[in-house]
């Protein structure tokens, strides 16, 4: 069986454990519910995955993903900033949030000298901490939203959608597809960069440009994303090195493939978060726990 | 045409002037060797060239046309640059890399043709490390690399190769290989412009020097003119023995 | 604890509240010391107070700080009804109200007591992202039970729980109470659930006469007694 025959029947496997397995029966309503969560899920992990692999290779650092940038703590800081103040339109604070950040980690970067890609890491890291601190402000500072929070930035799929909110997270989606592939054009580009930003410059790459457009449509995704389903880390950081590992470094292959295992590992991640205990863990905390020792396996087989 | 024409260039770095009004002309098919002691501003003058540096002041005229208003994948089919040094992150097979070369005159959705990869294999071949083919880049001698990178800028067709102290870090055999294998392509119409430490190897090699000093040109000529005891004495602040090669009509240097 | 405060008469020893304590209009009146997880310990020691009244176990923090200060805390923990009922009867003592705190525990355990009903089950959902409803150790869950309802997690030991959707769904609640503002109106799979088919899901009760623990839950409970009839 070829390597893409197995991802995507990995995927497939992943989406039919989350439409099969769950509390309730599986009737029409109950179907629609678990429906609403795999298209969820890969949307957000197949988001994340590829994201977390344009990152790596815009930056040609292998420890970046949207986190690191602080597109997804803004866009928490957003989101806990909204749920304490008015209570909804939780989405349009995540969205404001993740470009908020995403933008001033840009102008703090370019108003320095050095390589851009430098900067950008460097203020991204520091903005990341910096509203890490607040949100956790937010928490000490609030009250029953303290749950609403912590779910907020440990992701979950579960959300409770009526008709109308529905028709908007489609409309997202179907958004972020469009950047997704506006992204993946530039897989080209990305192999250039890893050589080094003198090479790229040499080869014809306006290497200040790309980091500019790729920083920021990766943050409008990663915006999205967490205006949905919260926080959810780990999956940008280490889907691409498993995606690299089996499909190689050419980005246009290792980036729909990207896309492809963050989904699935979302979603499976999903599941045994819905079915470990009765009680609804946040997604999050499942993709670190199984995440990280499979990571860890993964480099000690080098 | 000519093939680069550099208009009193003027170039900072964070206030500090490294490039002092410098001019001149390099004609199609010219073999020119840019020399002088460190922070002569050699590699940035190479930088500048092929649009890594972004120039402030000056002009410099690549084929005829403004380097300002040609695109960067135009000016990309027109000027190879190779680095002294590259860096392989990721492990591509060579082929890859050679293959990357033809990114100037790709469209982001379209595939590599057939032709392009022709192109590929011939570069290959040109460059010598044809059977290095479906091997990971990072497998490689770093003499088998910088040929394999000199392979890349060839892929672009370029009409010019500007390449930055090519042979530093390789040993004999492969230095003597790659200067032989830059003369080969200049045979066949490249203009190559390369910046070098070694004053023997350039001295051999390329029919024109230029020697920088502090950002400026101490002196543009033939090697004979300019490797001389006096000359290099006082720029390089040392003092040499300039003989006649044995088996060329050619200049070499020793230290005194 | 600070309704009880007004309950008993004692207001006007009572030196500083928090901001949460709103009720009743007197209570905003009050010098305030921070909100109710962060109260802040300079303000409270700059009132000079005799006894100081913390609430476990979110204000352990203050707690400790204030025992460090040799400052006197009397600590209230209400899980349980009777550990309401022990607060207030021991804090009567405290304060020289005994007779009055009595008075008021024989008060509330007159009109808090099992209704003998059939029991009806219902959902109460305090937060909908993500869904959090109330499980056993909780005296809302003691209330809804002696009220004629039966709380469709009190399986679910914490008092807090957080749970999926399709748990609501599979356990089928015939009356469903919203605690928060959010509706609950058009949930995508939430059709068919009985509650929603007869159209008894309840938004508008009172979360202060439910949640806090003081006088008011008499009125709460009365709310829940005519919901299940």
């Amino acid at each position: 069986m070829s390597k893409t025959t197995l991802v995507v029947a990995l995927l497939a496997v992943a989406v039919a454990a989350a439409i099969f397995i769950g509390p309730a029966a599986l009737s029409a309503d109950v179907l629609q519910i678990r429906l609403n969560r795999v298209i969820l899920g890969i949307f957000a992990g197949g988001i994340l995955g590829f994201c977390g692999a344009i990152l790596q290779g815009l930056f040609n650092n292998p420890l970046v993903e949207p986190y690191t940038l602080g597109s997804a703590s803004g866009a928490a800081l957003g989101a806990a900033l909204g749920i304490v103040t008015i209570g909804f339109l939780n989405p349009l604070f995540a969205f404001a949030g993740s470009l908020g950040v995403g933008l001033l980690v840009f102008v703090i970067a370019r108003s320095h000298a050095g390589a851009l890609q430098d900067r950008l890491i460097l203020a991204g890291v520091i903005m990341s901490f910096l509203c890490s601190s607040l949100v956790m402000i937010i928490m000490v500072m609030s009250g029953r939203e303290l749950y609403e929070i912590l779910y907020l930035l440990m992701g979950y799929l579960g959300v409770i959608m009526n008709p109308g909110q529905r028709v908007i997270a489609i409309a997202i989606l179907v958004l972020s597809l469009a950047i997704v592939i506006y992204l993946y054009r530039h897989h080209r580009e990305l192999d250039i960069l890893s050589q080094g930003a003198e090479t790229a410059s040499g080869l014809g790459v306006d290497t200040h440009r790309l980091s500019r457009n790729l920083f920021f449509a990766t943050a409008l995704l990663t915006g999205f994303v967490v205006s949905l389903v919260g926080a959810i880390g780990f999956v940008g950081l280490v889907i691409p090195h498993i995606a690299k590992r089996l499909f190689g470094p050419k980005h246009l292959r290792n980036l729909p493939a990207s896309f492809i295992l963050g989904a699935a590992f979302l979603l499976l991640a999903d599941t045994l978060s819905r079915t470990i205990t009765v009680y609804e863990l946040p997604v999050g905390v499942v993709t670190s726990l199984i995440g990280v020792p499979f990571f860890i396996y993964l480099y000690s087989k080098r | 045409m000519n093939a680069i024409e550099v208009k009193n260039l003027n170039f900072s770095y964070d206030g500090k002037p490294v490039i002092r009004d410098i001019s001149f002309t390099l004609k199609e098919g010219e073999f020119a060797g840019v020399i002088g002691p460190n922070g002569a501003g050699k590699s940035t003058l190479l930088r500048l060239l092929s649009r890594i540096l972004d120039i402030q002041q000056g002009e410099i005229i690549v084929q005829g046309q403004k380097i300002r208003e040609l695109d960067r994948r135009s000016l990309a089919r027109a000027i190879g640059f190779v680095p002294q040094e590259t860096h392989f992150t990721l492990d591509f097979t060579v082929a890859d890399i050679v293959l990357m070369g033809r990114y100037p005159y790709l469209r982001p959705f379209q595939a590599e043709s057939v032709g392009d990869r022709e192109i590929m294999e011939q570069a290959l071949a040109e460059a010598e490390v044809a059977e290095f083919k479906n091997r990971p880049v990072n497998s490689l001698s770093s003499g088998e690399r910088q040929r394999v990178v000199i392979a890349r800028a060839l892929c672009q067709q370029p009409k010019i190769l500007l390449l930055d102290e090519p042979t530093s870090h390789l040993d004999l055999r492969h230095q003597t290989g790659i200067m032989n294998l830059l003369k080969k392509l200049n045979g066949q119409g490249i203009s190559i412009v390369i910046v070098n430490h070694d004053l023997n190897l350039a001295a051999l090699y390329c029919r024109r020097l230029i020697l920088l000093d502090r950002g400026t040109i101490r002196s543009d000529g033939t090697p004979t003119e300019l490797i001389d005891e006096k000359l290099l004495k006082e720029v390089y602040q040392s003092e040499v023995r300039v003989i006649r090669h044995p088996d060329h009509d050619l200049p070499q240097v020793l230290l005194k | 604890m600070t309704e009880v405060i007004f309950t008993l008469g004692a207001q006007d020893d009572l030196a500083g509240v928090t901001t949460y304590c709103d009720y009743p209009d007197a209570a905003r009146k009050l010098p305030k010391v921070g909100d109710f997880s962060n109260p802040s310990l300079e303000r409270i020691v700059g009132l000079k107070p005799d006894l100081v009244i913390v609430n476990l176990p979110e204000q352990n923090r203050i707690k400790t700080e204030l025992e460090q200060y040799k400052i006197q805390v009397f600590v209230t923990e209400p899980e349980s009804l009777a550990d309401i009922y022990r607060d207030i009867t021991n804090l009567g003592g405290r304060i020289g109200r005994q007779r009055a705190a009595d008075s008021l525990v024989a008060y509330m355990r007159k009109r808090i007591r099992p209704t003998g009903r059939k029991p009806k089950s219902v959902y109460i959902e305090l937060s909908p992202r993500p869904l959090i409803t109330i499980g056993r150790n909780n005296f809302l869950n003691e209330m809804v039970g002696m009220a004629g309802g039966k709380n469709i997690f009190d399986d679910l030991v914490r008092p807090y729980p957080a749970v999926n959707q399709e748990e609501v769904i599979k356990r089928d609640p015939e009356i469903i109470i919203i605690l928060h503002p959010e509706g609950i109106k058009d949930r995508i799979g939430w059709r068919k659930i009985e509650a929603i088919r007869n159209d008894r899901v309840y938004t508008d009760l009172n979360q202060d006469q439910l949640l806090r623990p003081g006088p008011r839950l008499v009125y709460g409970f009365q709310a829940l007694e005519k919901l299940f009839e």
